[in-house]
């Protein structure tokens, strides 16, 4: 999968919105959305939310756990445990960089939250790269982790399917090499 | 309605049409309208963009040109099509004035526009002949006598009164029309119809900064205008930008932040070094006669009396030490009044976003000039239009960062003309005005082929000009400018400005000056440019069009 692909899922993602026009309910595919009273908060999927915002038409409101307190609580989290602690959002990464660069007018505090996000995603990306070392060291078959987003997934699955593929060839390489002297005669 | 129609945008080539562009560009994006631009660079290019696309448009937005002349009867357009002119020359023409139909003017309310009175101007026909019928009833043919005697004296009253009246409808529109002056900056029109509309954002405001700033570069406003205009723009700034203050909320870095600074007047000194700004800075400049060796002595004193060695003063500005950068404006304030340049510091703004960039307006709109005006050809004609427009959004800083480096360019090739121009008395008087002209084979001379490089030359000397001259005369008159515009076809520009003075209301009369000395003369000019001062003629009819025209002005 593609890091857009993953993006386009998380645009799905409700959030909240104060709109500054008014519209009466509309009917999307997915659903029903609206309506829309000027200053009357609603929700709506980020995909639409970024649109009004690009359009002047709304003011995002960031969801309650973009915020600076919360966040550090997880990122402090993350560095005790050994393993994947819950995240506030499976899509908590794209959503703070599509709302940080869309709407960083409208949160509070942007840049220490970009460094927080930035801090935990590199926390848990360093126990996914030591813990599929350890995957691969000790020769195991099949592993089981929690509360990873498929971003993070997708940011490994390729590589290390592949990589993995790569070592099965050539351990099975380094097997026949007993079995071959039978086709001397 | 406009969100079925789509609209053509015309828009002229200076800074100020740019950044209004942008502005609209932004309010019409915001509401999905769909929109056409073509450049325009002159008369002849707006007539064909107008039909070529007048059966496609019905909506016609015009930015800075099109209102001092009779749009209808240039163009003939049909009835339906409406044309929205959003234009900063003056002389408003009158017929564009009083139509009420098809012609919408964006004007801001309070501009004085001194428009003569309707009546003064337009008459109805109709009331001519009237009277005449009515008394043909008569029964005697005494009275019947009497009643034609009265009705002869009756009509030859009213034609006295017509040509009386038309007199004086000639003279009014004679000074109505003769001079050519500049009103409010389109773009801050179009930032007002922005906030009248409740979208104006941050960047709108920053490109009507921009807009007025180009306005006060090119000395097309007086500096009271300049100040006035400046103040209502730091109302909608502290509007927009008051959360810098509040330490708990502040912004995220990244957001654009513009700020009121009392700048120093230097021309792209944050960019450049503080020598090189000093020595290319027109005010700066002339105030030293930096042409002269005295000049460059007085320009070390000025240095030495601000305590700035040469060493640190030569480098790039950013790497100055930080002792030396922060009380730097007020230093200079105070030894430059000691030189005699008390306006050294000027009123305007400046932007920042991210860690690295911060700019000035004046910065933004040298920058952006020189990149509309490149001589290098990269393409078809509207490149370097859409370049320039491009490097006024955020993203594109690649640009704005070339379009500085063609500006310190430009600035240099200004200024070692002007040196060579006052130091070979090239500058000469004819009477009722100064005249130069520059040779082909002058270096640079291709930058000033075009006409808002050429205008700048032209101000920058006539201000060396009026600092170095000892006769007193000679430092009250306007300026005429020729150079080569295009070799093979022969061609020079020509640009005529105002004289210098402290109080000057900036008003211009060589737009019809020109005219009537080409017509007397049969020259071949071509009268292309929305500034009627600027003029292309054929090298062959220089000299009959200069005394023509030193006979019209004595």
């Amino acid at each position: 999968m593609e890091p857009a692909e993953v993006e386009f899922l998380a645009e799905k993602e409700l959030v909240t919105i104060v709109p500054n026009f008014s519209l009466d309910r509309i009917h999307l595919i997915g659903g029903d959305l609206g309506p829309f009273n000027p200053g009357l908060p609603v929700e709506v999927p980020v995909w639409l939310a970024i649109n009004l915002k690009q359009r002047q038409k709304c003011r995002l409101i960031p969801p309650e756990w973009m915020d600076v307190g919360k966040l550090e609580e997880i990122r402090d989290r993350e560095r005790k445990e050994d393993t994947f602690t819950p995240m506030p959002s499976p899509y908590y990464m794209e959503l703070t960089k599509l709302l940080l660069n869309y709407a960083s007018d409208n949160i509070p505090r942007a840049d220490e939250i970009r460094t927080l996000v930035k801090d935990t995603w590199d926390t848990r990306m360093a126990k996914l790269r030591l813990s599929a070392d350890s995957f691969v060291r000790q020769q195991e078959v099949h592993a089981k982790l929690d509360n990873l987003t498929l971003m993070e997934i997708n940011t490994t699955g390729t590589f290390l399917t592949q990589a993995l593929d790569h070592m099965y060839k050539l351990r099975a390489n380094l097997q026949p090499g007993e079995s071959s002297h039978s086709q001397d005669f | 309605l406009l969100f079925l129609q789509r609209v053509l945008l015309l828009v002229a080539s200076d800074v100020d049409a740019l950044c209004a562009c942008k502005i609209l560009q932004a309010l019409f994006q915001c509401d999905h309208v769909q929109y056409t631009l073509v450049p325009v660079a002159g008369w002849q290019e707006l007539e064909t963009a107008f039909l070529e696309h007048k059966d496609q448009f019905k909506y016609f937005v015009l930015i800075n040109c099109g209102a001092n002349v009779d749009l209808l009867e240039i163009l003939q357009p049909e009835d339906d099509i409406l044309f929205f002119v959003c234009d900063s020359h003056r002389p408003i023409n009158v017929v564009n004035v009083y139509n009420d139909t098809q012609i919408k003017l964006l004007v801001k309310q309070d501009d004085d526009l001194d428009v003569p009175a309707y009546d003064d101007i337009f008459r109805d026909e109709e009331d001519e002949e009237e009277d005449s019928e009515a008394e043909s009833e008569g029964s005697e043919p005494s009275e019947k006598r009497r009643r034609f005697e009265e009705e002869v004296i009756e009509r030859t009253m009213k034609r006295r009164q017509r040509r009386e009246w038309e007199a004086r409808r000639r003279e009014i529109l004679f000074d109505y029309e003769q001079y050519e002056y500049h009103g409010t900056s389109s773009a801050m029109v179009m930032f007002d119809l922005a906030w009248i509309m409740s979208k104006d954002l941050n960047d709108m405001l920053w490109w009507a900064i921009v807009g007025l700033t180009d306005q006060w570069v090119q000395d097309k406003i007086t500096q009271m205008k300049y100040v006035t205009d400046i103040g209502i723009l730091q109302r909608h700034v502290s509007r927009h930008n008051h959360r810098n203050e509040d330490e708990e909320n502040s912004l995220s870095i990244d957001c654009m932040r513009i700020a009121f600074e009392y700048d120093l007047r230097l021309a792209l000194y944050q960019h450049w070094s503080l020598y090189e700004s000093l020595c290319n800075t027109s005010y700066t400049s002339a105030s030293l006669k930096l042409w002269s060796v005295q000049g460059q002595k007085r320009l070390q004193e000025f240095l030495a009396d601000m305590g700035l060695p040469l060493k640190q003063v030569k480098q790039k500005f950013n790497s100055m030490d930080m002792s030396l950068k922060e009380n730097l404006r007020e230093m200079i304030e105070e030894s430059a009044t000691k030189f005699g340049m008390k306006d050294l510091r000027v009123q305007t703004f400046s932007i920042h976003f991210g860690f690295k960039n911060k700019f000035s307006a004046s910065d933004i709109v040298y920058a952006t000039t020189s990149l509309m005006e490149n001589i290098e050809k990269e393409g078809p004609e509207t490149t370097n239009f859409i370049k320039a427009l491009d490097s006024l959004s955020r993203g594109n800083l690649d640009k704005l960062h070339q379009g500085l480096d063609l500006a310190k360019k430009q600035l240099r090739a200004i200024q070692q003309t002007v040196a060579s121009c006052i130091c070979t008395n090239l500058v000469i008087s004819q009477g009722p005005f100064l005249y130069c002209s520059l040779m082909e084979g002058t270096p640079d001379v291709k930058l000033f082929s075009k006409p808002v490089s050429l205008c700048l030359l032209s101000k920058y000397l006539l201000k060396s000009f009026v600092c170095s001259t000892k006769n007193k005369r000679c430092k009250l008159l306007p300026l005429v400018m020729t150079a080569p515009m295009d070799v093979e076809q022969g061609t020079v520009i020509m640009v005529g400005i105002p004289p210098e003075t402290e109080s000057s209301d900036k008003k211009n009369f060589f737009g019809r000056a020109f005219e009537k000395a080409a017509e007397s003369t049969n020259s071949r000019t071509l009268h292309n440019h929305f500034e009627m001062s600027i003029i292309e003629l054929k090298t062959e009819d220089r000299s009959k069009f200069l005394d023509a025209l030193i006979s019209l002005l004595s």
